[in-house]
């Protein structure tokens, strides 16, 4: 996070060249989005409105699909006053039928998430729609955030907020000088009015493995710090403190009772255990196990863990309901944990800059064990005991300590050094067969992919199928005569799978000669970056080392006649190492791989290139043997 | 609230029914089952499923009620095995009342959770599938056993279907179909086993019985889901009706719409001052046509929702908006005012279902095409991404009820009318640079037929990442370090007039990566200047059939520069014939080979599909012909200096 906004300082001394937006040649576009939020205060009561206007155009047929348009809304708000049109020219026809529809699918099992659907009559080339509609807004620590781009190309975008001259408003802009947004605070009677305003803002759309789009999208976060009433002011969420003893009110509403089975399941599990961290392990790996995990968003109930004798006796919860159950088994043979609110990687925002709720999506279990800060998310059910799930590293977690007292604490990134794999391979030579036993051992979060992958991605393909599209080793032709996986079920700190396999035709005979590329894996060869087609940084899930021993064995009546040079190219965020090594007929090959950043930003990526670019070379350096 | 709502009803039902459901129950103490160790590697595995449809006339008003019952048991071995069963949905379309849930689960020690039925949450008017009763199973751990069981009175319908496979496999599965006497059909796909009539206490029913069901396999060039077992079953209480009644008290209906007596005026109006506005007189029927459709796919926005103006064409015509069903009215009243015969087709996607003319279902009747008998093209008017075209790939090879203005119908099977109308031909210069360093692909693009719409609207639909995405697999996909220097496209509008007129495409790619160093010789990957092809594997022995998504041919000109001083080493590498001939005909082939002519290697590969079926039985021989081109993928040549 902090790394974010110290580069967001250095771009701010230059003059950021923004994307120039040619309208004409889009389909479609947005020719304004404005919001206006309007807060009003009776009686320690706030009245909360956002009136919302949309304008777009179809500049062509092609993407008629637009027309298809909808609202989302949960339990937090409530529209009002839609009113939807298409103009074209002078004539205006207006949407006749709305439709409300329940969300589902996707991750979340049950949401409280609504839509009202409708579509835009009579659209075609050169049509301009406009939608208008008030949201209200029925708890004041859920103002929200105005986004000044969107999919498509923005013409206009205006943002508008007015509270009474007693409340005090918050904001936090992000990103601004991707779209040069103005700012205008004025004060009247008794209202003061903020306006931001942007004009031609080009489109921002959610690219896979790029960082958040919200990393780049131009967006102001407003909430309310507090407001005075009979001269006493009153605090809503002027610093994380609100915030946290906000989410301590809710927390406390936790039904503790009829714990006895939780109790005594936690008890059985550690009775034989010596330290704290074998019990916190034990238990870690029980709620990994035993918990499925199910999401449900409801309301403020999304923010009320269900008690942890219920959790346990239906074996299935949410994050806060897993955190929950992990604290009250923890605590109860006297570890140290505490409920902990965290956002996600996707969610570039720091407690102390908008101490919302719009930080955090997300809870676990922090233990404290002879000093050290141990955090704990059984959401993932296959990451070791020690390590945080990998989509939390790097952000600040909350951890509350007692009713009054919270700990804000970095989730550090975890080293290379913990998420390895060791791939040895021998390999020796029939013809022009190619015949290779492999081992790889895996740890971290190379060991949690892996796990993952095998289990929910292998689908109906054989393991044959399903390792030559993972590792790609030699080509796809490559046939595996023995496979052993290893018991997917069962927990390790590491995790080890053998192969066998043979490639036919894959060494290269010419007279007496044969060429022979050893490197039968190519990790991160097809990485190179096209700015075109990544344009918000990219996202690394894990930083890793991969360790790669080769041992080639010399056929009978051939010697080598050429080995690649030794190559490396260590750099701070990436690199490798490449070494030969000759002993009698055995030719040892070791490679070593390691990627040292979670991030890449746009300016880093023409390095990347050039390093991935050394590593193809590193790649296609064949063997010659000769026969003698 | 649900308590009072069931208690009610048992009142008023017991005393005049007496349904099976009523007593049909779990077992009061359930212990786990005894299963093989095989079974017990499975994930999850199904002991028990179980169904029975009973339609009921009442004595007094005569109404026909619906009474369905579903009973699981299933066996969670493993956690993937949970997360597959622990979420139940269960659809409340067409349904009356929820006679019952409940759900519990079996422990691997005997202990029973039952579902506290405060948990089952309702969630409404999701996509186009109507309302849900959802539940998360309560107690599933790894070795327990999940058993739901609930039965819903359904509105009355003739008709429906229940699945017998599902993807994970089944040790027994039964289904009841209790009719009381009225009259019924049913009928088994799938699956050579049929219905036995037998009796349930003094009532003759219908029961299927099933054993060790494997659970379905994805595999490539299948049809997955349309050839998974089910039974489809019809009940209603004329006994007259035959098969041949139901379709023709279904088409007409329908028809009735779909040939207007009297062409709306607006649609007149709008043919003569848009569509054929500064058109000749006599242009021909296929540009006629694609005139219209052009300007329905470019005006128009078809959409499903409850929306019920959406079958008034007055409605359509001017809002510009229809449901997918009602849409073919509007074509239907343009067609009419330009004069132009068609016929409607009413089929399935040949993917979800496979039409059976000889037993009525609904499930036939989900897609609506316009075929035009004269030029033996077709309109598909729900399809965003086609234009006037021969039938898309989603309905090719299914039946279909044709339908022509005196809404007399005939079933055909759905085929493709020119075989060669679906083509790749591509020509590639490659040359290197002075110090091999870098190969430079020089490419022209020609894609006709299907391969041609799916280009133009991938273009025009696709932004950003994935278009790139598209990009890179127009220029040969799996190259790592391939820049394109040039993209140039032609005939790339979605609005074309012109019969199967290509997509162009002009590229300039170069890359480095296809270059090998073996001591002072290179090896030049050749065969990846085609893009990554996919490998079909086999394993096990193939279950489906194997169905393509339309017949089509490939043909491809590489030209290779022999740079000065080097020789060519490994060619024969690129010599592949691959040919499946059932009875003497020969249905697909890859025939790729070289010629060395001055300083140029010219590769020629020819690769076709003549139909879009094969015999599973050939599967071996397809799999060759397939493979040949992940096989050419690997070809690589070697230069080495003189």
């Amino acid at each position: 996070m902090k790394k974010i906004v110290v580069l967001f300082l250095c771009i701010s001394q230059f003059v950021i060249a923004q994307k120039v937006v040619d309208f004409d040649t889009e389909d479609f576009y947005y020719l304004k989005k404005s919001q206006s939020l309007k807060v009003t205060l009776n009686k320690d009561i706030f009245t909360i409105t956002n009136d919302v206007f949309e304008k777009a155009k179809y500049n062509t047929a092609n993407k008629l699909f637009f027309a298809n348009d909808l609202i989302h809304f949960d339990s937090f708000t409530e529209i009002k006053n839609i009113e939807a049109y298409t103009e074209n020219g002078a004539s205006k026809s207006k949407v006749d039928h709305f439709e409300t529809k329940d969300s589902f699918g996707g991750n979340v099992f049950f949401s409280d998430q609504q839509s009202i659907n409708f579509v835009f009559p009579s659209v075609k080339k050169g049509a301009e729609t406009t939608l208008t509609y008030q949201e209200n807004i029925k708890d004041p620590h859920f103002l929200g955030s105005f986004q000044f781009g969107s999919f498509v190309p923005t013409k206009e975008a205006v943002y508008t907020v007015e509270v009474p001259n007693n409340v005090t408003l918050g904001f936090k802009a992000f990103n601004f000088e991707k779209a040069n947004v103005q700012f205008e605070k004025k004060e009247n009677k008794k209202t003061t009015t903020y306006t931001w305003t942007a004009n031609n803002v080009s489109d921002f759309r959610k690219e896979d493995k790029s960082l958040s789009i919200l990393n780049y999208l131009p967006h102001v976060i407003v909430y309310i710090k507090n407001y005075t009433e009979k001269g006493v002011e009153k605090p809503v969420l002027n610093d994380v403190k609100d915030l946290y003893s906000w989410y301590v009110s809710l927390k406390d509403q936790v039904d503790r009772s009829g714990l006895e089975e939780v109790f005594s399941i936690a008890q059985n599990l550690t009775k034989d255990l010596k330290t704290d961290k074998e019990k916190a392990k034990a238990i870690f790996h029980w709620v990994q196990e035993n918990i499925t995990y199910v999401a449900f968003e409801d309301g403020l109930g999304g923010f009320i863990p269900r008690g942890a004798a219920s959790v346990c006796s239906k074996r299935y919860g949410d994050c806060k309901d897993m955190a929950n159950i992990l604290f009250e088994m923890l605590n109860h043979v006297g570890i140290d944990a505490h409920h902990t609110w965290i956002g996600t990687r996707d969610r570039p925002y720091s407690y102390y800059e908008v101490p919302t709720p719009i930080v955090d999506n997300h809870m676990i279990t922090t233990v404290f064990i002879d000093g050290e800060t141990i955090f704990l998310d059984a959401t993932d059910s296959y990451v070791p005991f020690g390590m945080p799930s990998s989509f939390i590293q790097s952000k600040e977690a909350l951890i509350g300590i007692s009713d009054d007292e919270f700990r804000i604490v970095k989730v550090p990134i975890q080293a290379k050094e913990k998420s390895t794999s060791l791939i040895e391979t021998t390999i020796t030579l029939e013809e022009s067969t190619l015949k290779a036993s492999g081992k790889r051992t895996m740890s971290g979060y190379e060991m949690v992919d892996f796990i993952h992958d095998a289990k929910y991605k292998k689908d109906d393909t054989s393991y044959e199928e399903y390792l030559n599209n993972k590792y790609q080793i030699g080509n796809n032709k490559t046939a595996y005569t023995k496979i052993d996986l290893g018991d997917l079920s069962s927990k390790k700190d590491s995790y080890l799978i053998s192969y066998d396999i043979e490639i036919n035709n894959y060494a290269r005979k010419i007279g007496s000669k044969i060429y022979l590329n050893l490197n039968l894996e190519k990790p991160l060869s097809n990485d190179i970056i096209l700015t075109e087609k990544q344009r918000y940084g990219k996202k690394i899930d894990h930083k890793f080392t991969r360790n790669y021993k080769t041992t080639f064995i010399i056929p009978d009546g051939y010697s080598l006649k050429s080995i690649p040079e030794n190559i490396a190219n260590e750099l701070d965020m990436y690199g490798f190492t490449f070494t030969f090594e000759q002993k009698e007929n055995k030719l040892i090959v070791s490679k070593i791989i390691y990627m040292n950043t979670l991030a890449l930003e746009n300016e880093q990526f023409e390095d990347y290139n050039i390093f991935i670019k050394s590593l193809i070379k590193a790649y296609k350096k064949s063997i010659v043997l000769e026969k003698v | 609230m649900k308590k009072i709502f069931a208690f009610a009803l048992l009142l008023i039902t017991t005393t005049s029914f007496s349904q099976h459901f009523k007593t049909y129950d779990w077992k009061e103490n359930p212990t786990l089952h005894e299963l093989t160790s095989a079974e017990n590697e499975e994930s999850s595995i199904a002991i028990l499923k179980k169904n029975i449809v009973e339609f009921k006339q009442s004595a007094i008003t005569n109404n026909i009620s619906v009474y369905e019952t579903s009973h699981n048991i299933i066996r969670v071995n493993d956690d993937t095995g949970i997360a597959k069963h622990n979420q139940v949905y269960i659809s409340m379309y067409n349904v009356k009342k929820i006679k019952s849930i409940k759900a519990r689960t079996i422990s691997k020690e005997g202990k029973i959770t039952n579902l506290d039925e405060n948990n089952i949450k309702q969630i409404e008017n999701v996509e186009e599938y109507g309302d849900f009763q959802i539940f998360a199973i309560e107690g599933a751990e790894v070795g327990s056993e999940i058993e739901v069981l609930y039965t819903v009175e359904k509105e009355f319908s003739p008709f429906g279907t229940e699945t017998l496979q599902f993807d994970y496999p089944i040790k027994r599965s039964e289904m009841l179909f209790i009719s009381n006497n009225l009259t019924g059909n049913i009928k088994t796909y799938n699956t050579d086993q049929t219905f036995d009539r037998t009796y349930l206490g003094e009532n003759l029913v219908e029961e299927l019985i099933l054993t060790d069901i494997p659970a379905t396999v994805e595999e490539d060039y299948a049809t997955t889901e349309s050839n998974k077992m089910y039974a489809a079953y019809q009940c209603f209480g004329n006994p007259d009706l035959t098969q041949d009644d139901l379709w023709n008290n279904t088409i007409t209906n329908i028809a009735a719409g779909y040939f207007p007596r009297e062409i709306d005026k607006s649609a007149i109006a709008e043919v003569k001052n848009v569509i054929l506005k500064g058109q000749k007189i006599d242009i021909s029927q296929y540009k006629k046509a694609s005139l219209l459709e052009n300007y329905v796919k470019s005006n128009f926005t078809v959409i499903e929702n409850r929306n019920e103006q959406l079958n008034d064409i007055e409605y359509i015509l001017k809002n510009k908006t229809a449901s997918e069903f009602s849409i073919v009215k509007a074509y239907a009243h343009f067609l009419e005012a330009m004069e132009i015969e068609y016929q409607i087709v009413i089929t399935a996607n040949r993917f979800e279902h496979k039409f059976d003319p000889e037993f009525y279902s609904p499930n036939a009747l989900r897609s609506f095409l316009i075929y035009l008998p004269e030029i033996k093209q077709y309109i598909s008017p729900t399809r965003i991404d086609y234009r006037l075209s021969e039938a898309p790939s989603s309905v090719l090879g299914n039946y279909g009820a044709f339908i022509n203005k005196n809404v007399e119908y005939y079933f055909a099977k759905i085929t493709q009318y020119d075989p060669e109308y679906s083509r790749i031909k591509r020509v590639m210069d490659i040359s290197f640079s002075d110090d091999f360093d870098k190969v430079t692909i020089d490419e022209y693009q020609e894609y006709s037929g299907h391969w041609g719409f799916q280009n133009r609207a991938i273009m025009t639909f696709y932004s950003g990442q994935d278009k790139e995405d598209f990009k890179d697999q127009l220029t040969g996909s799996g190259i790592e370090d391939k820049k394109i220097l040039k993209f140039e496209t032609e005939n790339d509008e979605m609005n074309q007039t012109e019969y199967n007129l290509p997509y162009i495409i002009k590229s300039v790619t170069e890359s480095s990566a296809l270059l090998e160093e073996a001591g002072d010789s290179y090896i030049f990957q050749l065969g990846k200047i085609i893009g990554i092809q996919s490998e079909l594997y086999q394993e096990k022995e193939r279950i489906h059939p194997i169905e393509m998504p339309y017949q089509n041919q490939y043909n491809y000109t590489i030209t290779v520069d022999i740079p000065n001083g080097y020789t060519l080493e490994g060619l024969e590498s690129l010599e592949i014939d691959k040919k499946m001939e059932v009875d003497g005909e020969l249905l697909c082939k890859w025939l790729s080979g070289y010629e060395i002519k001055g300083n140029k290697l010219v590769i020629t590969i020819e690769e076709s599909y003549y139909v879009n079926e094969f015999p599973k039985e050939h599967y071996e021989a397809f799999r060759q012909v397939i493979n040949a081109a992940s096989d050419f993928n690997k070809a690589a040549i070697l230069f080495s200096a003189e």
